[in-house]
């Protein structure tokens, strides 16, 4: 495991601040995330958790401050970061034109995958039996677990999750619900931001946002999976 | 003598220099990954293949550009003959960008390009892998275009075919890496559409009067004369995939 072993927080964030022109997304964040928790992000629209999210999977790129992820640096590091971290967004990052098994595939080779276990992503999602149809014809929802299906090709050890439950209905919560579990229970860690109430005992922390400031840190040991 | 002398020294030091340089560079790369590159090509082939976009519309495109060049030039046959090179390097150059936009807009529809920047692979595979697809989709339209150049402007294509085959493989590679490279602006937050044909028609002047030149030889069955023309084509290809290799990280990244 190395230094991403060594280190005790999953996610350790310094006076992180990001700012998109003139205008701060987030503030001085200070923030550490306990490996093996899951932290629900919590605040309303515009408090910064999408930028928090997209900060720490290093898609955007801090303005001022620091911190590591797994042991690794946010901004020198963030290869080691990519390869150890998913981020499930608001965007699929699926093609249209091509169809589940192709986009998974696809996937696969981008990270380094092993393409059998395609088949049980898609299984675990409840999509194997539309596997070799594209995804243009695909429900919102489909694309959803579809998306989901790929973040657990690698069993990333930083699992972070903006609004999965959105459009969603209620077996495809349950899913992801059960996904989250699954990667707690294997010791990974799971960042969560949604406005929808989450099933009891699923989290073991909670970071409250506004304005694009932690107003709470997280509790620092994870409770047992009930 | 001993002038001379010195000169040769400092030239040979000189290349040692860059060699050492190249080195380095490809030392830097080495988690470049074949396989990535060959699957963002192959990703990108299959989706224009269900798509048909290049034949649907940079076919037609170059088509109605070549007529209209045609009708404006008037019925003399000379002047047409003259002035088809240059068409058929035109007709390319505009489907080259057509054809980036679209590849480049696949990956925007729907986040996608973020997950290529993410990927933990060396962002030069993405460069790589986008102009290798687009080479491949521009050499397949290029035997339609020049199919209609022959028809409509008299162009002897069978005049010197090895010299033009070199001319035109040549002149594609460079037209499409560097349409691949400035591509990406056009689909990145905060940028305009209009930064990729303002970027690639300046920066692909080079290669423009190279080929035009190339093709005019061996057209007219002087494909011997055109080396010097072949070399430039090759020289810019090489500069632009060692710039394109180089820089496309710091297009891409935040």
């Amino acid at each position: 495991m190395g230094r991403a072993g060594a280190a005790a927080a999953a996610v350790s964030l310094s006076r992180l601040t990001r700012v998109f022109g003139t205008q701060p997304a987030i503030v001085g964040v200070d923030l550490s995330v306990q490996r093996g928790s899951v932290v629900l992000l919590r605040g309303p629209n515009g408090a910064g958790k999408s930028t928090l999210l997209r900060v720490i999977a290093t898609a955007l790129a801090p303005t001022y401050g620091g911190g590591s992820v797994l042991g690794f640096d946010l901004v020198r590091e963030r290869d080691q970061v990519r390869r150890r971290t998913e981020l499930l967004g608001h965007h699929t990052r699926l093609y249209e034109d091509l169809t589940a098994v192709e986009n998974l595939r696809f996937a696969c080779a981008l990270y380094g995958a092993d393409v059998r276990v395609v088949a049980e992503a898609l299984e675990r999602v409840g999509l194997a039996e539309v596997g070799g149809e594209r995804v243009t014809g695909f429900s919102h929802g489909m694309r959803q677990r579809l998306a989901l299906a790929r973040g657990l090709l690698r069993g990333p050890e930083l699992l972070l999750l903006d609004e999965p439950y959105a459009g969603l209905d209620a077996a495809a919560k349950t899913m992801v619900d059960q996904v989250v579990l699954a990667a707690r229970t294997a010791g990974h860690t799971v960042v969560l931001a949604t406005h929808e109430p989450v099933r009891e005992g699923l989290v073991t922390a909670t970071v409250s946002m506004e304005a694009g400031r932690v107003l709470r840190e997280p509790a620092t040991v994870p409770e047992p999976v009930r | 003598m001993n002038g001379a002398r010195l000169q040769h020294r400092s030239r040979v030091r000189g290349a040692r220099r860059l060699g050492s340089w190249l080195l380095r560079v490809v030392q830097s790369r080495q988690r470049y990954t074949t396989g990535a590159v060959l699957a963002i090509a192959a990703k990108d082939l299959r989706i224009e293949a269900r798509g048909r976009y290049a034949a649907g519309m940079a076919v037609p495109f170059a088509a109605t550009l070549l007529i209209a060049f045609g009708l404006s030039l008037g019925p003399g046959r000379t002047l047409l003959e003259a002035t088809a090179p240059g068409l058929l390097w035109l007709a390319v150059l505009f489907a080259a960008t057509l054809l980036a936009r679209r590849a480049w807009e696949s990956e925007a529809e729907d986040g996608a390009l973020e997950g290529l920047v993410l990927a933990p692979v060396d962002k030069s595979a993405v460069f790589a892998g986008k102009a290798i697809a687009l080479s491949v989709q521009l050499l397949a339209l290029e035997v339609a275009v020049l199919a209609m150049v022959a028809v409509l402007f008299g162009l002897p294509v069978a005049g010197n075919p090895p010299v033009l085959a070199a001319a035109l493989v040549l002149g594609t590679v460079g037209l499409a890496g560097i349409s691949s490279l400035f591509g990406v602006l056009a689909v990145m937050p905060r940028s305009r559409e209009a930064v990729l044909p303002l970027l690639v028609m300046p920066l692909a002047t080079p290669a423009l009067i190279a080929g035009v030149k190339a093709t005019a030889l061996a057209t007219a069955g002087r494909g011997g004369d055109a080396g010097a023309w072949l070399g430039l084509l090759a020289a810019f290809d090489l500069v632009l995939a060692a710039a394109g290799l180089l820089v496309f990280e710091q297009l891409v990244e935040d």
